[in-house]
């Protein structure tokens, strides 16, 4: 039946926790009726639209430890605060500098007022498939630092979707930071979304491509892709990297590109697209995004 | 339900406000604070009706909790006008005719403001791009472009004539 | 000085003067009905909703949700037996019985707060059984559906309205003109066609919110954001059997209504509800999401065409057969499929003329009023299908356009006579701006090109005698308040209304007031804002109460001065003699009057002038032929026209130009006028390319701006070129006709029109999402 949705956002608590193991503490004891609050743009949408009935906690972590941190170093690379919103992080000199992908794909959510509240980190958290920033901080190798009272720990982007909304974090996590490695030198990327109208929706499909000079592949060139809303979860497209170890990025090749991405996701019917179409519209923008790799290059 | 008292500075008046823990900036600002200029359109997020300056950036004020704001401080449609005087923004609106329904333009007044206080020539795609989380249905933008194109060129307040 | 004959335009008539209520909107001091306060004596409301499409209610527990603390009372459809409805009384403010569209109230609560009544509504428990459901007009139509309303025979109805009792049909209109079937032997060409036009929603930013308290003496006060506020008071007053004069409607600004706040549509449950709980006022905001699923709508049309035109290109005969998806009541539409009956053939000249208009009940919601009354829906099929029969006979079609057009004297479908109209004018103007006939190139081997254009007119659809009425009262310093009952909802009424007034009594236009709310304990009488009627209509009635008062000052100065009328003229504020040269401001007399010599006595007193206009001259439509002498007051005309690019790697339409060109009669405020055409071709193009409500068995899948994608800034047509034709209308004020509707009718059309131009594609109906552009593209050979 048709989503009925809330007047405002359902009661809750908010609870504002002086530090992280507090957080951690309570958010593990409250397991299942609690959650974490960064930006909150997702988790206000999903308790309006009754999601998460049993939630009776928000436990804000902002500015907690480390959770406001934006920071570059040239050494161990970028380290994006969870509570970092995404207007503060693509306008920081060093981003545009040295990680001009991310920037790019933060403008592409949502709408400019929207954006000084939904973070980096919150979008990976959430783990929809069609998360704009996800296949950029994927592509740059991204690690989160991530806090339990039992100890913490990093995980990988690339082993930290488990399915649409599943992730590997469990209950008293939290995830303070997101940690960019320094990219590789020569590192190019491009972001192409297709909107339903032409800007500021959820992704269609989203394709991020990126490349850089590699003198330990044949090809002297490593060239990567990830896609957003085709599969269950963000998908890094093995097969290209595969392909490009041999074939060096050329009109033709890219050609054969697209198709390896078109036969590599696993799109579905929904309200926003079908899954023919999408299949198509992978094909037609990854061509278009490693042309424009081509053209950088 | 937990009821917290926060302090906050809204259109430059300090004020002391009593908020349950689950009400939205929104909220507080139309039901405790009677500053109704900020709209309601869809609670979402999503027509930005509910725009409001917080700390000095443009926010939906559907999409913050009003306990989160203890500290803080806000602007709102109504917090625009000086002394008597329009902001540039609002005079260029109404000269362009970039008002009809005005249900959106309290949102769309402070996207502008906030355009223009981190780029003072913004170029169209700009403004547009600024506008992208302010939905209209009456004005089709074309004026209210016009009217954000204009207050650019105007940096006095302007005084209302009525 | 008669209107008709007024050429010259007195100021600031014609003039463009800034809005009369800009000042308060962009400062945040405008009141909507949202910004009301109640105190804290306020009860909340939250509707139960049916899940079904169509379902027996068997049983309905409430016993949990009024032991719920806080709640104040709990409502069914067993507490509301009347029916409600505008033409035809149809609907339960309640469901009883049975639910026919997911969505319908149910049952209802109010508490002291929105999250106890939330929480209420879990607690109501409601046993249904499923019935087999109907979700296509075409089927309800036949013999095989099951009725929806096995009761209609027994509705109340207007005589123009025909129900066809024992089927899903709540109103077959018909026009039969000529011999159909003998004209297609004379035609050179015949072209058939079928489209389908799905539901969309009106997406106002202010959504629904009405108030409600009624008081022990059983009077009852309503606030609402309403377009209609006097047809609320009466149907309301209708279904609760309570006077209309006991009735009190408050409507304050409008956050847009584009008609879906016009008529009844929420208001009655808060009124329902309130009606349980004496002296509180119980309040009813919906959820955008409600706004989207529970609404009216614009409902959907499948229209079946065939139409002909003889060897040297002149239309000839036109079959239009039309079943209109009127959802579950139809007590608004049914009027909507009359509207589509009687302007059936479009803009066009036709002497043969078959159609059909069925209004068809459906389990979908239910469908109401939205800018163009039907008129976007009919015309995208008819300027289709013109462009095909064009083609066919391999004439160019803006010339076939210019050829075929209605002009002022024709005899048009109904049987009245087409008075002079500029859509020829508007044809050219159009075809003009965006260089039709010059050979355009894509700008690159990835795009496909085209161009279209596509006509419209519509004519103000209302009951034949839909009246307006206005006052006209005098402050002391010489300011003018003008009172009125047409709501303000964007699109600048007050505004215009002061510059007739004052254009009429003489006076600055600085020195009018027009305020709202509307209240209808107060405001002078007017039937609804809808149909693009208030310029016209109560433009009439207030120019009618301007030259009320201004007589009444004349004869005043006239007897002070002892000097004839004719003399005498109001010009800036100052009752002149252009005789004496003597002078008086009409400060001096608006209120006090003027003393006799001496000061023996005083004659005057305060000026009301008052006037009212209605429409005496349309009459009905016979039944079987839908022919008589006049059926509709008159026609607004216009033309729009679009130069496209489509993407050929992705769908994606990109619009280098479009042109709109319309004939308002005259514009009382040009750049007002403007602003209606901008914004309403912005809707129309909305509505072509992005919006449609999903429909799966009857749920709606998309109600939200998430997923019901609405243009944005970004999403605006780069060019857009405005021309304003003024070929004066009779029966207006100055010349005026109405122009708030008619700028988003043709613009599927045109689109459509550009899209086949570039493709040679005509998709089954909007949207034209770069999605269906796309596949549709790829299965024709277009792309790989
Ligand atoms: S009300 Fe906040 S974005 Fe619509
Ligand atoms: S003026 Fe009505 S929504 Fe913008």
């Amino acid at each position: 039946m048709a989503r009925e949705a809330h007047p405002a956002l359902p009661e809750f608590d908010y609870i504002k926790p002086k530090t992280l193991a507090e957080a951690s503490q309570f958010l593990s004891e409250h397991a299942g009726e609690s959650r974490p609050l960064l930006g909150g743009t997702d988790i206000f949408v999903r308790l309006r639209d009754g999601a998460w009935k049993e939630n009776k906690f928000l436990v804000d972590v902002k500015g907690l430890d480390g959770t406001d941190v934006l920071t570059f170093d040239e050494q161990t690379g970028l380290t994006v605060g969870a509570a970092v919103c995404m207007n503060r992080l693509s306008s920081f000199p060093a981003v545009k500098e040295h990680y001009p992908l991310l920037a790019e794909v933060c403008d592409t959510v949502a709408a400019y007022q929207l954006r000084n509240r939904a973070t980096v980190v919150g979008n990976i958290c959430n783990a929809s498939p069609a998360g704009d920033t996800v296949g950029a901080c994927l592509l740059y190798g991204g690690i989160l630092n991530v806090f339990n009272v039992g100890g913490t720990r990093q995980e990988a982007l690339n082993t930290f979707f488990v399915g649409p909304g599943k992730s590997v974090l469990k209950p008293g996590d939290i995830v303070t930071s997101l940690q960019l490695p320094i990219p590789p030198k020569g590192m190019i990327g491009k972001y192409l979304k297709l909107n339903r109208n032409n800007r500021g929706d959820l992704a269609i499909v989203g394709v991020t491509a990126a490349a850089y000079p590699n003198q330990d592949v044949p090809s002297g060139v490593t060239v990567r892709m990830a896609l957003a809303s085709v599969a269950p979860t963000p998908l890094v497209v093995s097969a290209i990297e595969d392909y490009f170890k041999q074939e060096k990025l050329t009109s033709d090749t890219v050609q054969t590109a697209a198709q390896l991405a078109m036969d590599s996701c696993k799109p579905i019917d929904d309200v926003r697209g079908t899954a023919r179409y999408r299949s198509l519209m992978v094909r037609n923008l990854a061509k278009q995004a490693l042309t424009a790799l081509l053209e950088k290059m | 339900m937990t009821i917290h008292t926060i302090t906050c500075t809204v259109n430059g008046e300090s004020e002391v406000v009593e908020v349950p823990a689950h009400w939205t900036l929104l909220q507080m600002l139309r039901e405790k604070l009677g500053l109704t200029g900020t709209k309601n359109g869809c609670a979402g997020g999503e027509c930005g009706a509910c725009t409001v300056m917080l700390n000095g950036a443009p926010v939906n004020s559907c999409m913050v909790l009003g306990v989160e704001c203890d500290g803080a401080t806000i602007v709102t449609v109504e917090g625009l006008v000086k002394d008597g005087q329009l902001d540039p923004v609002q005079a260029a609106i109404v000269e362009a005719g970039g008002v009809q329904c005005g249900f959106c333009t309290p949102g769309v007044l402070i996207s502008a403001r906030s355009l223009l206080d981190r780029n003072p020539n913004p170029t169209e795609d700009e403004i547009k791009e600024a506008l992208v989380g302010n939905l209209c249905r009456c004005t089709g933008y074309v004026r209210i472009i016009d009217g954000i194109k204009e207050a650019a060129k105007l940096n006095e307040p302007v005084v209302i004539k009525e | 000085m008669t209107l008709a004959e007024t050429k010259k335009l007195p100021s600031p008539v014609g003039e463009s003067k800034t809005r009369l209520d800009v000042i308060e909107k962009v400062t945040g001091a405008a009141v909507y009905t949202d910004d009301i306060p109640f105190g804290p004596g306020l009860l909340h409301a939250r509707v139960k909703r049916s899940p079904h499409a169509h379902a027996k209610i068997l049983k309905i527990d409430y016993s949990k949700a009024e032991a719920l603390p806080g709640v104040k009372v709990v409502v069914t459809g067993e507490d509301f037996p009347k029916r409600i409805g505008l033409y035809l009384v149809d609907k339960h403010i309640f469901a009883r019985d049975r639910v026919r569209f997911i969505g319908e109230p149910v049952a209802a609560v109010a508490a002291i707060n929105a999250d106890i009544a939330e929480k209420a509504l879990d607690l109501i428990e409601v046993e249904y059984e499923p019935l087999e459901a109907v979700f296509d007009p075409v089927y309800g139509a036949s013999p095989e559906a099951p009725l929806l309303h096995p009761d209609m025979a027994d509705y109340d109805v207007p005589n123009y309205i025909f129900p066809q009792a024992g089927t899903n049909i709540a109103n077959h209109f018909k026009i039969r003109k000529g011999d159909v079937e003998r004209a297609w032997e004379q035609c050179a060409a015949v072209v058939e066609s079928e489209f389908y036009i799905p539901h969309v929603q009106h997406v106002p930013i202010e959504p629904h919110v009405a108030v409600a308290r009624w008081d022990d003496d059983g009077t009852l006060t309503l606030w609402a954001a309403s377009q209609s506020p006097f047809a609320q008071r009466n149907l309301i007053a209708k279904s609760f059997g309570v006077s209309q004069s006991d009735v009190r409607v408050i409507a304050p600004l409008v956050g847009g209504g584009f008609g879906c706040k016009a008529g009844v549509t929420m208001e009655a449950l808060p009124v329902a509800i309130a009606s349980k709980v004496k002296g509180r006022a119980v309040k009813l905001t919906l959820t955008r999401e409600e706004e989207f699923f529970t609404n009216f709508v614009r409902q959907a049309l499948v229209i079946k065409l065939k139409m002909g035109c003889d060897a040297d290109g002149n239309l000839v005969a036109l079959k239009n057969t039309m079943y209109w998806d009127g959802g579950a009541s139809t007590e608004y539409g049914v009027n909507i499929t009359r509207a589509g009956g009687y302007n059936s053939t479009g803009p066009y000249f036709f002497p043969n003329v078959h159609t059909d208009s069925l209004c068809v009940y459906t389990n979908h919601p239910i469908g109401g009023a939205y800018r163009g009354f039907g008129m976007s829906e009919l015309h995208t099929g008819i300027e289709q299908t013109i462009d095909m029969l064009a083609e066919k006979m391999g004439i160019d079609a803006v010339d076939f356009r210019l050829k075929n057009c209605v002009k002022g004297g024709d005899i048009i479908l109904t049987g009245m006579t087409m008075h002079p109209t500029g859509l020829n004018q508007c044809i050219e103007k159009a075809a003009k701006a965006i260089e039709w006939g010059k050979e355009a190139k894509p700008s690159s081997p990835n795009k496909l090109r085209g161009k279209g254009i596509a006509l419209m007119w519509k004519a103000p659809s209302m009951p034949p005698n839909a009246g307006s009425s206005a006052e006209v009262k005098f402050s002391e310093d010489g300011t003018v308040t003008v009172s009125l009952g047409g709501q303000e909802i964007g699109q600048g009424a007050f505004t215009v209304m002061a510059q007739m007034a004052a254009g009429v009594l003489g006076i600055p236009y600085e020195s009018v007031r027009v305020r709202g709310p509307l209240d209808t304990r107060y405001s002078p009488y007017e039937w609804q804002t809808v149909a693009s009627r208030l310029t016209w209509s109560m433009g009439n009635a207030v120019v009618a109460a301007a030259q009320d008062a201004r007589d009444q000052l004349l004869d005043l100065a006239a007897d002070h001065w002892d000097e004839e009328v004719e003399d005498l003229d109001i010009v800036n504020g100052k009752v002149i003699s252009y005789k004496s040269e003597q002078e008086m401001s009409v400060k001096d007399i608006g209120i006090y009057g003027l003393p006799n010599e001496n000061f023996e006595g005083w004659k005057g007193g305060p000026i009301v002038g008052r006037g009212s206009f209605m429409p005496t001259y349309v009459t009905n439509l016979d039944f079987e032929t839908g022919q008589g002498d006049r059926a509709v007051v008159h026609y607004t005309t216009g033309a729009q026209a679009f130069d496209i690019e489509i993407d050929k790697e992705t769908g994606r339409i990109e619009v280098l130009k479009s042109a709109s060109a319309f004939d308002v009669g005259r514009a009382i405020n040009p750049e007002l006028v403007r602003a209606q055409i901008e914004g309403g071709f912005i809707q129309g193009y909305s509505s072509a390319v992005y919006e449609q409500m999903l429909l799966k068995e009857g749920a709606m899948l998309n109600p939200s701006f998430v997923d019901y994608r609405i243009a944005t800034a970004v999403d605006i047509p780069i060019e857009h070129h405005v021309d304003i034709i003024e070929v004066p209308q009779d029966d207006g004020p100055w010349g005026a006709r109405g122009i708030g509707e008619h700028p988003m009718v043709p613009t599927i059309a045109a689109l459509a029109n550009a899209i086949y131009d570039a493709t040679g594609l005509r998709l089954e109906g909007p949207p034209f999402t770069a999605e269906k552009l796309y596949l549709a593209m790829l299965d024709a050979g277009l792309v790989e």
